[in-house]
């Protein structure tokens, strides 16, 4: 009976969580996110080593040539599973040495005379976006393949995008089709040649596509670089850039659950035991 | 040896008798349930609390340039950093659900009543404390959300008529929300927590001077009392064993589920975020502020005015109960509306969450969900008082002793 | 209270008594992160090895490094210096005697930590002293070539950080925590 009312009193608590998370996907609009699997999330999930090398080569390859990642170091990739030799060659191919962070090469000054803004630091993006993990993934392959882009420029060949022609855009772009003026505008910045991102709310914005060719990365372990490849093992790093406790964080929160489910029931048997004297 | 020196210090100071009298031989209703579990349950958060945060204080940096930097410090570099401010911050969380379940306890079984008023007022007032302290503290990792929630909490100050804008600016140390600011708040977040100490030793005292009530709400006789130790003791162990697990749920396997991605965001005092929320527990009172938007100019004055009756019309709780019976298990109406109260504030919160010019079930906007639920909040307090005034509930018998 | 078993009560009660006891153990793990958060954090302990360039010290040049927040002396020794230094490793009169060849890891370099073992003071340069090599200007304790105490009041010789040659022109102070 007793144990019954605590259980009500757990439910109590759990309550406030569908109702916060019902609510957090209902207020993004625009397409859903791609739903990707993560083998770090859930309590027993752990970094995939060969996955974070490969990202970690996209992300100094790539990304560095504009962001920085100004809480992570060079000698720090030793964790994910790097050798010294590999952090010293990653760290001269972005032309700094294994004691530095992992800073863009490019200055801010630079960076926002050409596009506008600071590119952001990227060591906590998988934590500071709404969606996580796929929302960023969304973010490196929610950009328009050629083909599309060819389309779209087929659709403004006569200057007027057509009825037909606005209903297929829609489904190019994961867009309303009950507002044809707004894809029309969409359609002439697409031409025009600003970013379209189906996944970035608003659509547009000052980051051409960071991964646009198959094979753009050669990994040293001989896996296929194929977009969706890349953007999954950048995104992988970066979420272990974020936070490269979580695996001491897992490990320790097991022992400690398994350390309390123990003791609890041992309370719950000395009070049995103690009220026993009352009840009888 | 042992023996003596104690004899020696109680000649001085009753350490033994208090004891004895206060802890473990102080009588207790043997009836209590497990609703009753939740003051010590708050207790308890309140020293994880207070070491969790003495610890990340030691390296921790309240200055506007430096605060952001200092909490990935403690996240990345500080050994068991991640544990500290992890725990801090989900401890935040798990104080106002014990401390809510607790008010909510008192309001059922009627522990406001008397002769408990003043044991009652002191909670109020730690419960506002706690508030306060809790804002302040989630402006220190200087986030766009610790940024941008300290900006517009501040700026409810504005409203008080003619002192209003000079108050905020005395508030802020500045033109807007700054350096200053965090230096100040993080003094207040450092000493609030020791005021809360002592609040909550003279709620305690206040306790101990009128005894517990109990689910009945009658007054015991001694025969209906049980020792504090063991039986008290064992069972907040017990409940403080179950509630750790649900906490260490939190702190190791979701503890970012309460923040919000944007506080990962160094403040950027040019640029607010799309939506921008407070935390859960301030999510009722912010509805109520925003409900207020149908005044034109007093919409401002009057919402503050209503988020601040909404916390204040607790102290006048035990007046407007005029119930012969303390406890709602002998009240049918009393304990309907006691539910329905419930519901509303779930839904108050749900309606802080939204942005304010969300629409919902369709084409409903929600400013108009928000204002019933603010209706049905105030109703709560004038209804109890009408139907227990003008006898309109009929109490069932209660019995005479357990 | 009447209903309390005597027997029971009186009993050496092996349930509480374990609990308590896995209660105990809970605590004290509860307070280890604690403790341990005051150690040194990773940045800091990043911070435990300093490496110098050596290619650009001239022989008879000295610099001064920082090394875990303490100055350290980088000696290019002469040959001259060399030689006086190895020509007293036999003197008896030495306070606290050692061979040159002991803390000169390679003869060229001389490597100190500058924190004289009088009172902590940081020496003078090379040739501020008698005997050649350094006067610590607190106290006037005064350092041969090889950085031994030679006269004045400090007990002990400067002490020789731990160092290792990396290769021929990289000098690496102190020992890899991280």
């Amino acid at each position: 009976m007793k144990l019954l009312r605590i259980i009500q009193a757990a439910l109590c608590v759990l309550l406030l969580l569908p109702f916060s998370v019902g609510v957090s996907l209902a207020s993004s609009g625009g397409p859903a996110l791609p739903q990707q699997s993560w083998g770090f999330h859930g309590p027993f999930g752990q970094f995939d080593t060969a996955a974070l090398k490969r990202g970690a080569q996209v992300v100094v390859e790539v990304c560095l040539a504009c962001h920085s990642l100004k809480y992570i170091k060079f000698d720090q990739l030793k964790q994910v599973g790097f050798t010294e030799m590999e952090v010293n060659a990653l760290a001269s191919t972005a032309g700094k040495n294994r004691k530095d962070a992992l800073l863009s090469a490019m200055d801010a000054d630079a960076a926002k005379e050409s596009f506008g803004i600071v590119p952001p630091d990227l060591s906590l993006m998988t934590k500071a976006r709404k969606g996580y993990e796929n929302y960023l993934y969304g973010i490196l392959t929610g950009y328009l393949k050629d083909e599309d882009k060819a389309a779209v420029d087929r659709a403004l060949e006569d200057d007027t995008v057509s009825d037909a022609e606005v209903k297929e855009l829609a489904m190019l772009l994961s867009m309303d089709p009950h507002h044809p003026d707004k894809i029309r505008e969409v359609a002439r910045r697409i031409k025009s040649g600003d970013n379209f991102n189906k996944f970035f709310p608003g659509n547009f914005f000052a980051m051409p596509a960071p991964l646009a060719a198959d094979g753009q990365v050669t990994y040293r372990d001989g896996t296929h670089g194929s977009i969706a490849q890349m953007s999954h093992d950048a995104v992988t790093f970066l979420a272990w850039a974020a936070e490269p406790t979580m695996a001491d964080r897992k490990s320790a929160g097991i022992k400690v659950i398994l350390y309390l489910i123990v003791l609890t029931v041992m309370l719950y048997a000395v009070k049995r035991r103690i009220w026993a004297r009352i009840h009888h | 040896m042992f023996k003596s020196i104690m004899a020696w210090v109680d000649e001085r100071l009753p350490i033994t008798e208090v004891i004895k009298s206060q802890a473990i031989e102080y009588p207790t209703p043997k009836n209590l349930n497990y609703w009753w579990n939740f003051g010590s349950l708050a207790l308890m958060v309140l020293i994880i609390q207070l070491v969790s945060g003495i610890f990340l204080a030691m390296h921790y940096k309240p200055d506007a340039k430096l605060a952001f930097d200092a909490v990935e410090h403690i996240m990345r570099d500080v050994n068991w950093g991640w544990l500290l401010r992890y725990m801090h911050a989900t401890g935040a969380t798990f104080f106002f659900i014990a401390v809510y379940i607790h008010i909510l306890r008192g309001m059922y079984y009627g522990s406001h009543r008397s002769p408990r008023e003043i044991l009652w007022w002191i909670g109020v007032i730690i419960f506002f404390l706690l508030m306060a302290t809790a804002f302040m503290g989630y402006v220190l990792p200087w986030g766009q959300m610790s940024f941008w929630g300290a900006a517009v909490i501040t700026n409810l100050m504005s409203a008080i008529p003619v002192i209003g804008e000079d108050l905020v600016v005395w508030v802020w140390g500045g033109f807007s929300v700054g350096d200053p600011t965090l230096n100040r708040f993080f003094a207040l977040h450092f000493l609030l927590p020791f005021v809360v100490i002592g609040a909550v030793g003279v709620h305690v005292w206040a306790l101990h001077a009128v005894h517990s009530n109990n689910p009945e709400g009658i007054d015991l006789e001694h025969k209906d009392t049980i020792p504090f130790h063991p039986y008290y003791t064992i069972k907040d162990l017990y409940g403080m064993g179950v509630f750790l697990i649900l906490f260490c749920v939190f702190v190791f396997f979701a503890p970012n589920f309460f923040l919000e991605p944007d506080n990962y965001i160094q403040a950027d005092p040019m640029k607010t975020p799309a939506h921008i929320v407070p935390e859960w527990y301030f999510l009722p009172f912010y509805a109520i502020l925003r409900s207020i938007d149908f005044l034109g100019q007093m919409s401002k004055l009057v919402g503050v005015i209503a988020m601040g009756a909404a916390i204040a019309i607790l102290f006048v709780l035990p007046f407007l109960d005029r119930s012969p019976v303390r406890s709602f298990r002998y009240r049918p109406i009393s304990s309907k509306l006691f539910w329905i109260f419930v519901v509303d504030c779930f839904v108050l919160g749900w309606v802080g969450y939204n942005p304010a010019d969300a629409v919902v079930l369709g084409s409903l906007p929600i400013v108009y969900v928000g204002r019933a639920a603010t209706a049905v909040y105030f109703s709560y307090f004038f209804l109890l008082w009408f139907i227990t005034v003008f006898k309109i509930e009929r109490p069932l018998p209660v019995p005479k002793s357990l | 209270m009447s209903m309390v078993d005597q027997h029971e009560e009186n009993r050496r009660d092996f349930l509480i008594m374990a609990t308590s006891a896995v209660g105990a153990v809970g605590v004290a793990g509860a307070a280890w992160p604690f403790i341990r958060s005051w150690s040194p954090s990773a940045d800091v302990l990043a911070q435990a090895t300093t490496e110098v360039d050596l290619s650009s010290i001239q022989a008879g040049q000295m610099v001064t490094v920082p090394w875990q927040g303490k100055p350290v002396f980088i000696l290019h020794r002469t040959t001259q210096q060399i030689e006086a230094a190895r020509k007293d490793d036999g003197d008896a009169s030495m306070r606290d005697p050692e061979k040159d060849a002991e803390r000169a890891k390679k003869a060229e370099w001389l490597v100190l930590l500058a924190s004289c073992t009088h009172l902590g003071c940081v020496p003078q340069p090379i040739g501020t002293g008698e005997y050649g090599g350094f006067l610590c200007p607190c106290h006037g304790t005064h350092y041969d070539t090889s950085g031994r105490v030679r006269k004045g009041p400090a007990p002990k010789n400067l002490a020789v950080p731990h160092h290792e040659f990396k290769n021929d022109k990289t000098l690496v102070i102190g020992k890899a925590l991280a």
